[in-house]
């Protein structure tokens, strides 16, 4: 039997990039795994983009906001 | 009568950049003595030099930050954030609970996918 093509409307399963690197705890002065989630704005991610398993982005909005308030991201960053 | 616990907490301080070299270690044992006085004890200390702050803080773009990993009783951390907030050096401070003092700050990056 012939294997249907695949259907142009079928997801493609992402997957979490934290639990593929068994990371445990998202800390707030890794600015440079935080920044892959934001957007140039400055806005988090959603998880239905990045893909990010439930566990992970919970603590990733943790990490992210911490590093706001300590001034090593941006809440808001203008336009260029 | 309540037992007073001693945890592990870890505290981040932006001092002003514009201090002098002197200044800022004046303002830096301001804070490491506002813990030990209270019976706190500093495990370790780690200087992240001068950085540009992603957005100003009472109109200062750059700040020097400091980590300072210390044990403390619960009960001081709330005076320790009263005598930060009178504190016109420190630009911003956060202290929160860990679990361990780590050897450096050093990260590892994603693996791409």
């Amino acid at each position: 039997m012939k294997s249907l093509p695949d259907s142009p409307f079928s997801k493609k399963k992402k997957s979490c990039p934290f639990t593929a690197a068994g990371t445990k705890d998202i800390d707030y002065k890794d600015i440079e795994t935080l920044s892959r989630f934001i957007t140039e704005k400055g806005k988090i991610l959603p998880r239905r983009i990045s893909g990010v398993s439930d566990y992970h982005q919970r603590n990733l909005v943790q990490a992210i906001k911490r590093a706001r308030y300590m001034a090593l991201l941006p809440f808001v960053s203008e336009a260029q | 009568m309540q037992k007073q616990r001693k945890y592990l907490y870890e505290g981040m301080y932006i001092l002003s950049a514009v201090l002098s070299e002197e200044a800022r270690q004046k303002a830096l044992d301001k804070i490491t003595s506002g813990i030990t006085e209270k019976g706190g004890e500093i495990q370790k200390m780690f200087d992240q030099g001068r950085r540009k702050m992603a957005y100003d803080i009472n109109k200062r773009r750059e700040g020097h930050y400091f980590i300072l990993y210390f044990t403390a009783f619960s009960k001081t951390i709330e005076q320790l954030w009263k005598e930060y907030h009178l504190n016109e050096d420190l630009l911003r401070f956060m202290t929160i609970r860990t679990n361990e003092v780590p050897e450096k700050i050093e990260f590892q990056p994603l693996p791409e996918s």
